[in-house]
């Protein structure tokens, strides 16, 4: 009798061994997908659009929460704070990132090493923009206007210190002049803001205005690109325009906590690369106006690296015009 | 004569029976959102987002606005049974609503709210299909010096909440600025007063604030009492009194015109009509000193006022695509994730989407009223368990529903922090809401003030040269100073 309890108990332990071992491989749980910027925002929606497919080839559900605060401040603390066990990951919108690192009055506690970037979703390249009729048909009639009436002609961003705030300092480098800047919360407001004339010219990005400008509710002055938007193909870029070096653009990306073991960040390059690629997602970000743009691992690594080298002077310009 | 076609065809979209049933199922799940503390109808409608996915368009829209609107009401349902407002637009009723059932008047309490949103409501509802465009044009000359200049008057309301003592009023006026102060400077982006918490750097958490000083200071105070009586509702005492609908009338009309208007002006957030209806009902009243007492116009009013505001926020976001607060942000995410941007275009483009939408928000108004009016004497109901098992329970409630904000125990901690805030204040017989009226009005007032001054270029003026807000602050001075005035006045006209 003993000696059958004893039996058992050993095809039990190696049962449970077995599959335990099946168990121990990636993922196991449902995965925390954190968005650091408020529900319905660009952001999110292609966080949740990419999310729903993702989740059916990683085997199990990815959870989309929001951790809203201080730009992506506080989202961004939480995701470098956590175990790397591949578990949670956060989204990130650049250069909110590389501002928060570089002003130092923000006092984060993180920098681009605390993160191990993982993938790349989209870059939604700057745009100029006014409302529909406003007396600037084109981009040189808001620089000829501007050389006319320095720091009188209001632009508007969509936060301080963000990709619209270091666009605007570009162009006034680069043309010469100077607007006078404020800063709104979100699209929402510079929306209603520049609908309403509170402010002559705002920038923002292709894939908040682009339904609007297609419909003529907007018009895009010029898109902060290398070419042209194919959402927006009608408006001309500053690169055509003679403005070449007024590039700019948000892009937004998952990271993880440094530390995530390798075999495991590759699974979720895999799973997200190819949700990327999935029909359903390209078609619901098209709808979305979001420009998908995959970049992996190293690469996506120097892309931040990169992105915050430019940013270092823009900072610093912005922070001695405060 | 074209807009009756559309209304008609809206209709028709709306009483599919697979919209029906989304609509209610939006009622439901809305109503239960509004009801858990913390989980706000942003969060919760951002939550359901992917449900919707594999619904068609229309049919997610619906749903999702259904949710939004029983939100509104599920927060009232804590307010009254508990003292715990569900939501940040819920607050105001907890003034008049608790008191009503702790004297065993739940009922009508709840009642009169089912009823007053379903007629604010409607009318609202009415209101965006006639009004539209226009109107909505014409919002839009609010910019910051505009908003500033409401928010003003909307803090001058103060004196209408101050009770027994103005002087009280507003120290915890003040104090609830202090509050705001804590965070993120929304210009610079610099942290304030945060001691290097990062929970801190959004703020001390405006809902574990409230929670603290209405809910758990409720239930501290209630433990000071030996033996609590349980409170008893008879089936009668769950409608109204006659007098009681007379007043109640009043108040619905002026808080559905207030609800609407203010929802016109995108960026004010729910809880500025709610504050303005309750006063201004105060001021016309003729029993202004029993209002906090259990008066039904105090529980109808915000009511009323909030589900008015509900529909008033939808025409900037219908007619130009313009979200007027966080959740109708998410609304809009929704939107776009299926494929439609609200705006101008999507009126003429999709008109089967938009007035769909707009039928359907006429029967979720009807499908809430049915719904919630029969739950009323089962919500009166539940304040019968004893209190040794109905406390805790709420206590658990509140400690759930903080930590499921942020997934942080550290809102759980300010909470409790606030409870027993919340306990002195009541035992020193100040008021509470003046703090969370500034603790809300605060960062929008600093953040409308100083976007004004980058729009002006640094000059002050700003907010006189333009006519709007110019006529707001001489109302807001007003509203200041009139209590002042009348007082000289009495102790003049005594001599």
């Amino acid at each position: 009798m003993k000696r059958k309890i004893f039996l058992g108990l050993v095809m039990v332990s190696m049962v449970a061994f077995v599959v335990s071992a099946y168990a121990a491989e990636y993922p196991t749980k449902p995965v925390t997908l954190q968005v650091p910027w408020p529900a319905g925002g660009a952001t999110d929606v292609g966080a949740r659009i990419l999310a729903s497919i993702a989740e059916k080839k990683m085997g199990q559900p990815i959870v989309v929460i929001n951790k809203v605060g201080a730009g992506s401040q506080v989202g961004l603390t939480e995701t470098a704070r956590q175990k790397p066990d591949g578990y949670y990951l956060g989204f990130v919108s650049v250069p909110a990132l590389n501002t928060i690192i570089l002003d130092p009055e923000r006092k984060a506690v993180f920098d681009l090493e605390a993160f191990v970037p993982i993938i790349n979703q989209v870059i939604d390249p700057g745009v100029i923009w006014v409302k529909a009729d406003s007396p600037y048909n084109t981009l040189k009639d808001l620089i000829d206007d501007a050389k006319k009436r320095p720091a009188e002609i209001k632009a508007s961003t969509t936060g301080i210190l963000g990709d619209d705030h270091l666009a605007i300092l570009m162009m006034e480098e680069a043309a010469g002049v100077k607007f006078r800047i404020v800063h709104l919360e979100g699209g929402a407001p510079q929306l209603a803001a520049t609908l309403g004339g509170q402010v002559d010219v705002s920038f923002d990005n292709v894939g908040s205005v682009a339904p609007r400008v297609k419909a003529g509710q907007l018009r895009g002055l010029a898109v902060m690109d290398r070419e042209r938007s194919k959402f927006l193909p009608d408006v001309p870029t500053t690169a055509e325009l003679g403005y070449g070096t007024v590039i700019s653009s948000s892009s937004r990306g998952i990271l993880g906590p440094k530390g995530i073991p390798a075999p495991i960040i590759k699974k979720i390059q895999e799973v997200f690369l190819e949700a990327m690629k999935h029909p359903e997602h390209v078609e619901k970000m098209e709808r979305a106006g979001l420009a998908i743009r995959p970049i992996v691992g190293d690469e996506y690594a120097k892309y931040l690296r990169d992105i915050q080298e430019r940013c270092k002077a823009l900072v610093e310009a912005a922070r001695k015009a405060r | 004569m074209e807009a009756f076609q559309y209304w008609v065809q809206g209709f028709s979209v709306a009483t599919l029976p697979t919209n029906l049933m989304f609509a209610f199922i939006g009622c439901v799940l809305g109503t239960l959102i509004g009801v858990l503390p913390g989980l706000g109808p942003a969060a919760g409608t951002a939550i359901l987002i992917p449900i919707t996915f594999n619904l068609d368009p229309i049919g997610a829209i619906i749903m999702l606005s259904a949710i939004y609107y029983g939100a509104m009401y599920g927060g009232t349902i804590t307010s009254v049974l508990v003292n715990v407002p569900g939501e940040a637009a819920s607050v105001i009723t907890c003034l008049d609503g608790f008191q009503m059932a702790k004297q065993g008047r739940a009922g009508p309490a709840l009642g009169i709210s089912a009823i007053g949103s379903f007629i604010g409501g409607t009318f609202a509802t009415f209101a965006l299909m006639v009004v539209s465009l226009p109107l909505a044009t014409f919002a839009l000359r609010f910019g910051p010096p505009e908003v500033f200049a409401l928010l003003v008057v909307g803090l001058s309301l103060v004196t209408g909440l101050s009770g027994r003592s103005l002087l009280a009023a507003l120290i915890m006026t003040f104090f609830g600025i202090m509050l705001a102060m804590i965070g993120m400077d929304p210009v610079r982006g610099a942290p304030r007063f945060t001691f290097g918490i990062t929970p801190l750097y959004d703020g001390v958490g405006f809902v574990p604030v409230v929670m603290g000083l209405f809910g758990v200071g409720e239930i501290l105070i209630s433990m000071e009492k030996p033996v609590l009586e349980i409170i008893k509702t008879k089936l009668k005492d769950l409608l109204p009194k006659r007098e009681e609908w007379k007043v109640s009338a009043g108040a619905i009309g002026r808080g559905t015109i207030l609800g609407f208007f203010l929802g016109l002006i995108p960026g004010i957030g729910a809880i500025i009509p709610t504050f303005v209806a309750y006063v201004v009902e105060k001021k016309v009243s003729k029993h202004p000193e029993k209002f906090g007492t259990g008066v039904i116009e105090g529980v109808a009013s915000p009511e009323t006022a909030n589900n008015s505001y509900a529909n008033g926020a939808l025409v900037p976001l219908l007619t130009l695509g313009i979200p007027g607060s966080p959740t109708l942000a998410v609304l809009m995410g929704a939107f776009i994730i299926h494929g439609l941007t609200p705006g101008p275009f999507l009126f003429k483009e999709r008109p089967d989407v938009v007035w769909g939408l707009i039928a359907s928000l006429y029967l979720g108004n009807i499908m809430l009223l049915v719904l919630n009016l029969p739950l009323v004497g089962f919500w009166a109901k539940l304040l019968e368990i004893r209190y040794q098992y109905l406390y805790p329970g709420i206590l658990l409630f509140c400690i759930l529903g903080a930590y499921s904000l942020n997934q942080s125990v550290f809102d759980v901690g300010v909470m409790v922090a606030f409870g027993v805030l919340g306990y002195i204040f009541r035992k020193l017989d100040w008021p509470l809401a003046p703090t969370v009226l500034a603790l809300i009005l605060g960062p929008m007032m600093e953040r409308a003030l100083r976007t004004s001054l980058e729009i002006s270029g640094g000059d002050m003026s700003i907010f006189i040269t333009r006519p709007i807000s110019a006529v707001l602050l001489i109302l807001a001075a007003i509203v200041l100073i009139s209590p002042a005035v009348r007082g000289v006045a009495k102790r003049a006209g005594k001599d």
